[in-house]
């Protein structure tokens, strides 16, 4: 008699294994409700240093040097909207990067993997949990911010969100390769809070990277984040891009393009490579 | 069968002998076994580098960005501050909350992943005073932190060619030097804190948000509203940041900072004591509760 699969793959049983891995990672999130409390607080605890420091900066004219730089002086909504997109990258790196070694860690891992679903479901389902988190725990701190900093927009916010949704994808896809490769090291947590410092910092999450010295700058228009944060900033603030928005949309496509299946085949191959050694147990 | 031949004398139960030599022997091999595992994972070495040099990047470009390209805001800063030289203003700032930021997840965590991998309460039942494992704990991670501050000089010297041992150098010794238990009692404190509330991420987020928004790490004092003056008067990192510029930047003496000193002093006293009680509390509440092994 032939071996025959029991399980039966449809769309819909697609969808139900994604949201089920999505809800479980919600129910992760919503037990430990301090540290959801402050997934929203502490970024106001690291803005605040930056506003104080912006207000020892601050002349009668107000903020005359960074506007100099950036052409508008209002240095809190700019550093916040920054701060917004961050979040996102500090939800890949950490959310993302160690979804699968901390199931490893709790040895959940190799039985998660046994479950009749195609294994990149998994990691779609916490893609879904770690995008939906992050958008409610960032409106939570853009709302605090608005209240104790003061938060002003004039833009266009769909015209926003057209740079911001490629950005946030090609993120993601990221996350795949990543996850993947935190998957192989034994301790990566250094790797992952030196990566998400370095690469906020470096695509301007806190200040215009004109600033930079030119080998740092170089870093810096390399990031195809630098120009998702420039044009999303060029939107609602009116700020001066580094180049015209359209080429940064067309640069965040292209990101959005190539970090999609490229996440994907890496952890295939690292799937296979786990599978083949039998290292999943191992940590 | 009588009952008396299932009960042990009393003169024949083990009862652990505390001296000196005994006390120096499980502070030693608590802290040696904290170094075994450590060394172990050697990238905290990459993190002990990287680190100092690049935190502070951050808040430098911003100072940078707000001082506009020509330096047009840059003289509203000196005034406040005191000096133009915003980056050895910021370094000190960073140092000292680097510091703090490490002991936290050091020594916070270290009940709290003796929980996690289920060692904790076989370690308790130990017959040796709970306060000394934790104290041979922090004596590891002690030595950590002198590794971190050496680094951290060296490198700021070589990178961004900032000095931090320069102006009243006997000062800022005694400075760092009497900062050291009240950041280590601070330790203790959120270790017993973490054990009771189980969350250790936001206690960390908690803390060292606290001292970044309110001791002036990266801004002068001045430009604080007075509620948040009265905040900062509470933590000792407030005048240990503030005493370390006066110190190298002003080249201050002992006596311009003598009212600081005798309050990182009296800090130096109450924070050990209140991390020693709020960890007794801790462990007499684990043992009623049975919670060790709950997390």
């Amino acid at each position: 008699m032939p071996a025959e699969s029991l399980a039966r793959y449809t769309w819909a049983s697609y969808l139900r294994a994604v949201l089920a891995v999505a809800r479980k990672d919600w129910l992760h999130f919503l037990r430990y409700p301090l540290n959801a409390v402050f997934r929203i607080v502490e970024p106001i605890m690291w803005l605040t240093p930056i506003y104080f420091l912006g207000r020892s900066f601050a002349t009668a004219q107000g903020n005359i040097g960074f506007k100099e730089y950036v052409g508008v002086g209002d240095y809190m909504s700019f550093i916040l909207l920054g701060g917004v997109l961050s979040s996102f990258i500090g939800a890949v790196f950490w959310g993302m990067g160690q979804s699968l070694k901390q199931e490893m860690d709790s040895g959940v891992l190799e039985s998660n993997w046994m479950a009749p679903v195609p294994r990149p479901l998994l990691l779609i389902g916490q893609t879904v949990a770690s995008i939906t988190i992050t958008s409610v725990t960032t409106a939570g701190t853009l709302f605090l911010a608005w209240l104790v900093f003061g938060f002003h927009v004039s833009g266009n916010v769909l015209y926003a969100l057209s740079a911001a949704l490629p950005m946030i994808v090609a993120l993601y896809g990221f996350g795949f390769a990543f996850a993947a490769v935190v998957l192989l090291m034994r301790d990566a947590n250094t790797l992952i809070d030196v990566s998400n410092y370095l690469v906020s910092i470096f695509s301007g999450s806190n200040f215009p990277v004109q600033v930079l010295p030119r080998p740092l700058l170089v870093i810096s228009l390399a990031l195809p984040l630098t120009y998702g944060m420039d044009a999303v900033r060029g939107f609602l603030m009116h700020t001066r891009t580094l180049i015209p928005l359209g080429y940064e949309l067309l640069i965040l496509l292209a990101f959005m393009a190539l970090m999609v299946p490229l996440g994907y085949a890496v952890f295939r191959r690292v799937e296979t490579r786990c599978r083949r050694l039998g290292t999943i147990g191992m940590h | 069968m009588g009952q008396s031949t299932l009960t042990a004398p009393s003169d024949t139960l083990a009862r652990p002998r505390v001296s000196a030599g005994s006390t120096l022997r499980v502070l030693l091999a608590v802290a040696r076994k904290e170094w075994i595992i450590f060394t172990r994972y050697p990238t905290w070495v990459i993190a002990i580098i990287v680190w100092p040099v690049i935190f502070p990047l951050g808040y430098i470009f911003t100072a940078k960005a707000l001082g506009g390209p020509n330096g047009a805001s840059l003289h509203a800063f000196e005034r406040l501050a005191g000096t133009s030289d915003y980056i050895s203003y910021i370094v000190m700032g960073t140092v000292m909350w680097m510091w703090l930021n490490m002991t936290l997840w050091d020594i916070g965590f270290h009940l709290r992943e003796e929980q996690m991998r289920g060692t904790l309460e076989s370690n308790w039942l130990c017959p040796v005073p709970r306060l000394l494992m934790m104290m041979g704990a922090s004596l590891a991670k002690l030595s950590t932190s002198f590794i971190f501050l050496i680094l951290t000089v060296i490198e700021f010297r070589l990178v961004f060619g900032v000095s931090l041992v320069r102006g009243n150098v006997p000062l800022l010794l005694a400075v760092v030097l009497l900062t050291m238990p009240s950041i280590y009692g601070i330790g203790v404190m959120f270790a017993s804190l973490v054990i009771r509330f189980r969350e250790a991420n936001a206690m960390v987020f908690l803390v060292r948000g606290l001292v970044s928004v309110f001791c002036g790490i990266t801004y002068p004092l001045a430009v604080l509203p007075v509620w948040m003056h009265g905040v900062a008067q509470f933590i000792p990192i407030t005048y240990a940041i503030r005493d370390t510029r006066a110190a190298a930047l002003s080249n201050a003496s002992f006596a311009q900072v003598a009212p600081d000193l005798a309050k990182l002093g009296a800090f130096a006293v109450v924070l050990p004591v209140l991390g020693c009680l709020a960890f007794a509390y801790t462990e007499r509440r684990a043992r009623r509760t049975g919670s060790l092994a709950q997390y």
